[in-house]
C-alpha cells in the first residue's frame, strides 16, 4: 500500500492504496466521488475524464499513485453548492444530455477546452469532444451546450472564471 | 427554456428536471452504490466459442487472501431453481426451449460464457481469484454461422434440442402470392444480408444485491427497463416469492433494448448474497459487455419482388433466417414483427414470409432499439434496387408505391389499417426540404470532378404505438397504469411502472400533469425504480409517450375531478364552476376565491368531513391507448464517398417526422438524433465480429468502433403535422424510428454515389474496406 496526498476539488485529501489502483478506482470508491464515471477501463470513451494540474486526464488510465501531489478536480468540484457552473448551465438549457452516464466526462473535457480555448468554433469544439463518447444523444445537443457556453462566455467575461472549474 | 413563459408545459422545450443531478456528478448509478459490508463479483468466462467442461478447480482461487468465495455453475445449480428463461418464456414465440444452467456446467457455448463467480473484498481481488479458476475444456466443433447451424449434421449447442433450430420454420401467405407472381411483368430476386452489431450503453449491466436472512428479503438494485420484470426473474430463479423480491433502479446509463428481465450474471450474484449473507455486487467492464452482455441483427433474407414496368411493387416473397446465438433471449420473437411490418406504408398486394431461427456459438440475440428494423432496411433497399433497374428516381418509386391517406385507410396486407398514417406528405416534404433536382445538378457537376456523392432516401412506419384493433379489448399495447397523489403540500406525485434510462421521463410526464392537474411544472413529482411501490411497468417498444403519457393525462384528470368535488364542498360552489389553476383551487372568474391545492388537501386529511366525502386524493389510473396511432417519417442523406480510401462522410442529413402531438420538441428530436447516430454507425463502423472459430474480435473500443463527434453530422429535423385520431392522446413513441430507418437511409446513399461503378449494395455494413471491395468487384463485374 502506498499513502498518496491528492489536492481534490480544493481539498487536501489523503490515502492509502495498492500501486494498482486507478485514479478513477480512487476518486469513486475512496473519496466517494462518484460522479466520475467509468465506462471503458480503456481510455477511449472518455466517460472518466477528470482535470489533473489543469489538463483533462482519463483517470481510468492513470494510477492513483501518479496523482500524488496534484490538484485534481472532478465534476463535483466545478460548481460547489449544488449550483450549476456557466457550462453546466448552458448544458442543461441546451437539453445536451438523456442518460447522463457520458455527462460528467464531456462537462470535464470541455470544461478543459473551453478553458484554453474560449473563442473555439463548431468544427474546433466537436475535434476537441471526439476522444468522448455518447451513445444517446448524436453529439448535436452537446456541441450546442458547449457553443452556448462559449459565445455566453465572451458576451459576459465575468462570467468565464466559473466555466474553468476554478483554478489555473 | 421557455418554460416560464409557457402558457402549458406540454409542447414547450421544458429543461429536464433530471439534469441539475447528472450535470453535477450527483447521479445515482447503479455503480455508485455501496452497502456496508459489500462484496465484490467477477465472472470467469469461456476462452472457447464451444467446449466441454471437464474440471473446474477453485481450490488456488479461494486461498487468495480477500476472496470470499468462488461458485461453480454445479454450486450455483444447488442454490437456484431450473427454470426457463424468463423473456424467452414471455416473448419467445412458443417454440422448443432449450436446457441449461445459470454457470455453464456440462458445456460452454460461446465466448464469455460465465463459468464460475470470484466474490471478494474487491474487484480487483475478485479478478485476481478468476485468473486462478483453472478449468479444462475439451474443444467441440463450433457453430458460428445460420448456414452452419442450419445443416442437420452442425452438432447441437443444445443436446435436448437436437439440432440447432430454435424458432422451427413457418410460412405464411397473405393475398394472392402465386397469383401476384405469375401475374408480374417482372421479378427480382436479392439476397440482402444485416451484420451483428448492438447496443453498447455506457453504462453496462451491474446489480447489487442484498439478502436479509432475517427478513427473508432480497433487494437488488439494478439496472433494468422494468424493476418488475427484473423482480420476476430473480423470484422465479431463486424459488422466492415475488413480494419477498424489491427491484430498485436508479439512473440508468442507456440500454437501448439490453437491460430487461434478470441476466444469468445478475442471477448468480443474488443468489451469492443469499449464500454468503451479504451485499454482492457486479458491474460489467467493457470487454465483458461487448463479448457477453448480448448482441443484435444478424438476419439474412432471400427476397423475391413482383414488380410491374410502372415501378409498382405488387408484392414480396421473403425467407427470413435470424441467428439468436447461444442462450436464447428474445430472438425468436423477431420474426413475428418483422412479418407484420414488412408491407410498411405501401400498397403491398401480397406477401409471403417464411422465418427460421437457430441456435449459434456466439452471444444472445438481444433486443436493440427498433430489434425488427430489419423490415424497413429490406424493402427501402428493394424499392432502390428496383428504382435502378427500371431507371427511376428513389422519390418517384415510392410515391408510386406508397398508400395515400383514405378514408377507410388502406390496410396493410398483413392485417393493420394505416390510420393516420401521414408517409407520403413526408416523402413529399422531405424532397421539398432537400431540393432533389439541385442536388442532382450538384452530383453531375461534382462526378465531373472525381467527387462521388450519392443522395438516400428511406420511410419508416412504427407501431408506436399502432392503431387500436377493432376486435382487441384492451386497446394497441395492453394497459399502462400509474398511481396518482395529491399530497397535502401541494405536491402531485406521479407512481409509475417506466424506467427510464436516457428518455426524461421524469420531465415529459410531470409536463403532462402539470397542464391538465393545474399546479406548476415544479410541483409535480414523478417516481419511478421501486418494484414495491410503482405499478406494473417496462420502458420499452417506444410505448411510453402513448401508454404513459395517455395515463397522466387521464389519472391527473380523475385526480382533479376528486379535488374539485371536495373542494366544492369546502368552498360551498358547484364543482362545476370551480378549477384549479397555478396550484391553486378557485372559482372561475373570482381570483379572490383561490385555495392552494396543498390547504385542500390539508382540509381533506382533518377528519372534518363525513363518509359521504370523498376525501381521498389518490387515484390508480389506466389507460389502453386510446385510438393509438402509428410513428413514422422518412429520412434523407447525402453523403460523400472517397472512392480512395472507401470512407463515408455523411454529408447532410435530414428527418421529416411524425409521431404526433410532442410533448417536448427538444427530447423528442434527442430521440431521433440518438437513433439516427446509432444506424449511421451501424453501416460505417459498428460490427461484432467473430472468426471463423468463434473467437470474438470486437472486445474493445478499440475493435468495436462508435460513432463520435466527428461522425455525425447536425441532423434537420422537420415535424410534419400530426393526424389527431384521439380526442385526448395523440403522443406517439418516436424511441426507436431513428435506428430503424437510418441504416437503409445511408446505404441507399453509399449506393447512389456509387452508382458510376454500378456498385449495387445487399448489406448493411459498409466501412471502408467494404466500399474498396465493393467498387473493386463491380469493376471487374
Amino acid at each position: 500500500m502506498v499513502d498518496i496526498t491528492v489536492k481534490v476539488n480544493g481539498a487536501t485529501r489523503t490515502g492509502s492504496v495498492e500501486a494498482r489502483k486507478t485514479l478513477s478506482d480512487f476518486l469513486r470508491d475512496d473519496l466517494d466521488l462518484t460522479g466520475t464515471h467509468v465506462g471503458c477501463e480503456h481510455g477511449v470513451c472518455g466517460s472518466c475524464t477528470v482535470i489533473v494540474d489543469g489538463r483533462a486526464v482519463r483517470s481510468c488510465l492513470m494510477l492513483a499513485v501518479q496523482a500524488a501531489g496534484s490538484e485534481v478536480t472532478t465534476v463535483e468540484g466545478l460548481a460547489p453548492d449544488g449550483a450549476l457552473g456557466a457550462l453546466q448551465q448552458a448544458m442543461w438549457d441546451s437539453h445536451s444530455f438523456q442518460c447522463g452516464f457520458c455527462t460528467p466526462g464531456f462537462v470535464m473535457q470541455a470544461t478543459a477546452f473551453l478553458s484554453a480555448h474560449p473563442d473555439a468554433g463548431e468544427q474546433e469544439i466537436r475535434e476537441a469532444l471526439s476522444g468522448n463518447i455518447c451513445r444517446c444523444t448524436g453529439y448535436q445537443s452537446i456541441i450546442d451546450g458547449v457553443l452556448l457556453a462559449a459565445h455566453r462566455s465572451r458576451e459576459i467575461p465575468c462570467g468565464r472564471e466559473a466555466d474553468r472549474g476554478g483554478r489555473r | 427554456m421557455t418554460q416560464i413563459a409557457a402558457e402549458r408545459y406540454t409542447g414547450a422545450s421544458v429543461r429536464r428536471s433530471e439534469d441539475p443531478r447528472i450535470l453535477t456528478g450527483q447521479g445515482r448509478y447503479v455503480a455508485d452504490i455501496k452497502l456496508p459490508g459489500m462484496l465484490h463479483a467477477a465472472f470467469v468466462r469461456s476462452p472457447l466459442a464451444h467446449g466441454r467442461v471437464l474440471a473446474v478447480d477453485v481450490s488456488a482461487a479461494r486461498a487468495v487472501p480477500g476472496v470470499v468465495a468462488v461458485f461453480t455453475g454445479a454450486d450455483l445449480e444447488a442454490m437456484t431453481v431450473p427454470g426457463p428463461e424468463l423473456l424467452l418464456s414471455l416473448m419467445g414465440g412458443g417454440g422448443p426451449m432449450p436446457e441449461y444452467t445459470l454457470l455453464a456446467t456440462d458445456k460452454v457455448r460461446f465466448v464469455g460464457d460465465p463459468v464460475a463467480v470470484v466474490v471478494a473484498e474487491s474487484r480487483y481481488l475478485a479478478e485476481d481469484g478468476c485468473e486462478l479458476v483453472d478449468i479444462d475444456y475439451e474443444n467441440l466443433p463450433p457453430v458460428v454461422s445460420a448456414a452452419s447451424a442450419l445443416d442437420a449434421g452442425s452438432p447441437p449447442v443444445f443436446a435436448n434440442l437436437g439440432d440447432n433450430i430454435i424458432g422451427p420454420h413457418k410460412r405464411s401467405e397473405f393475398g394472392d402470392v402465386t397469383g401476384t407472381f405469375a401475374g408480374a411483368a417482372r421479378v427480382a430476386e436479392f439476397h440482402i444480408d444485416v451484420h451483428r452489431h448492438q447496443n453498447v450503453p455506457m453504462e453496462g449491466r451491474g446489480c447489487v444485491a442484498s439478502h436479509d436472512a432475517a427478513c427473508g428479503v432480497m433487494t437488488v438494485y439494478a439496472a433494468t427497463q422494468s424493476v418488475h420484470v427484473t423482480r420476476m426473474g430473480v423470484a422465479m430463479r431463486l424459488g422466492m416469492e415475488q413480494d419477498k423480491v424489491r427491484v430498485l433502479a436508479g439512473d440508468i446509463g442507456g440500454s437501448f433494448g439490453l437491460k430487461i428481465g434478470a441476466s444469468r450474471e445478475e442471477l448468480a450474484v443474488a443468489a451469492a448474497s443469499r449464500a454468503l449473507g451479504r451485499p454482492v455486487k457486479w458491474v460489467e467492464d467493457r470487454v465483458e459487455n461487448l463479448t457477453a452482455s448480448g448482441q443484435a441483427r444478424e438476419e439474412s433474407f432471400e427476397v423475391r419482388a413482383a414488380v410491374g414496368d410502372d415501378g409498382v411493387l405488387h408484392g414480396l416473397d421473403v425467407k427470413m433466417v435470424i441467428d439468436t446465438g447461444a442462450y436464447p433471449v428474445m430472438g425468436t420473437m423477431v420474426p413475428t414483427i418483422i412479418e407484420m411490418m414488412l408491407p410498411g406504408p405501401y400498397k403491398l398486394a401480397a406477401l409471403g414470409f417464411e422465418s427460421t431461427a437457430v441456435t449459434t456459438n456466439k452471444a444472445s440475440y438481444v433486443a436493440y432499439r427498433g430489434p425488427w428494423a430489419s423490415e424497413t432496411f429490406v424493402r427501402e433497399r428493394v424499392l432502390d434496387l428496383l428504382a435502378k433497374d427500371l431507371g427511376l428516381d428513389p422519390l418517384e418509386i415510392r410515391l408510386r408505391n406508397v398508400a395515400p391517406r383514405t378514408d377507410p385507410p388502406f390496410t396493410m396486407i398483413t392485417g393493420r389499417p394505416l390510420v393516420g398514417v401521414t408517409s407520403k406528405e413526408s416523402l413529399e416534404r422531405i424532397a421539398q426540404v432537400v431540393d432533389i433536382p439541385a442536388f442532382r445538378r450538384r452530383q453531375a457537376e461534382e462526378r465531373a470532378r472525381g467527387r462521388y456523392l450519392g443522395i438516400g432516401l428511406a420511410t419508416f412506419i412504427e407501431a408506436a404505438p399502432g392503431p387500436r384493433s377493432p376486435e382487441g379489448p384492451s386497446g394497441p399495447m395492453g394497459l399502462e397504469h400509474m398511481r396518482l397523489r395529491l399530497a397535502d403540500d401541494g405536491v402531485l406525485t406521479l407512481f409509475t411502472g417506466q424506467m427510464p434510462h436516457g428518455q426524461s421521463h421524469q420531465t415529459t410526464l410531470a409536463q403532462i400533469a402539470a397542464d391538465e392537474f393545474g399546479v406548476p411544472f415544479g410541483q409535480v413529482r414523478v417516481v419511478v425504480g421501486d418494484s414495491d411501490v410503482v405499478p406494473f411497468g417496462l420502458t420499452g417498444g417506444s410505448r411510453s409517450a402513448t401508454m404513459t403519457g395517455g395515463v397522466t393525462l387521464h389519472g391527473a384528470r380523475q385526480l382533479r375531478a376528486k379535488v374539485l368535488d371536495f373542494a366544492s364542498h369546502l368552498m360551498e360552489a358547484s364543482a362545476r364552476d370551480l378549477e384549479i389553476t397555478a396550484g391553486q383551487v378557485l372559482v372561475r372568474g373570482d381570483p379572490d376565491s383561490a385555495i392552494p391545492v396543498g390547504e385542500v388537501a390539508r382540509q381533506a386529511a382533518s377528519g372534518q368531513f363525513g363518509a359521504d366525502v370523498d376525501t381521498n386524493f389518490e387515484v390508480e389510473a389506466s389507460f389502453d391507448g386510446g385510438e393509438g396511432g402509428w410513428s413514422g417519417g422518412s429520412h434523407c442523406a447525402i453523403v460523400e464517398v472517397d472512392v480512395e480510401t472507401g470512407l463515408v462522410k455523411v454529408e447532410r442529413y435530414v428527418a421529416a417526422e411524425d409521431c404526433g402531438a410532442l410533448i417536448n420538441p427538444a427530447v423528442v428530436e434527442g430521440q431521433i438524433r440518438g437513433g439516427i447516430a446509432q444506424g449511421i454507425g451501424a453501416v460505417l463502423l459498428e460490427r461484432s465480429a467473430y472468426d471463423q472459430d468463434g473467437n470474438y474480435q470486437s472486445a474493445t473500443f478499440m475493435d468495436y468502433l462508435l460513432p463520435t463527434a466527428c461522425d455525425i453530422p447536425r441532423i434537420e429535423i422537420v415535424h410534419l403535422e400530426t393526424v389527431p385520431l384521439d380526442a385526448d392522446v395523440n403522443f406517439r413513441g418516436v424511441g426507436e424510428g431513428g435506428m430503424i430507418v437510418a441504416p437503409p437511409t445511408v446505404v441507399n446513399a453509399i449506393e447512389d454515389a456509387l452508382t458510376p461503378f454500378g456498385v449495387r449494395i445487399y448489406e448493411q455494413h459498409l466501412p471502408p474496406a467494404r466500399i474498396l471491395e465493393l467498387i473493386a468487384a463491380a469493376d471487374l463485374g
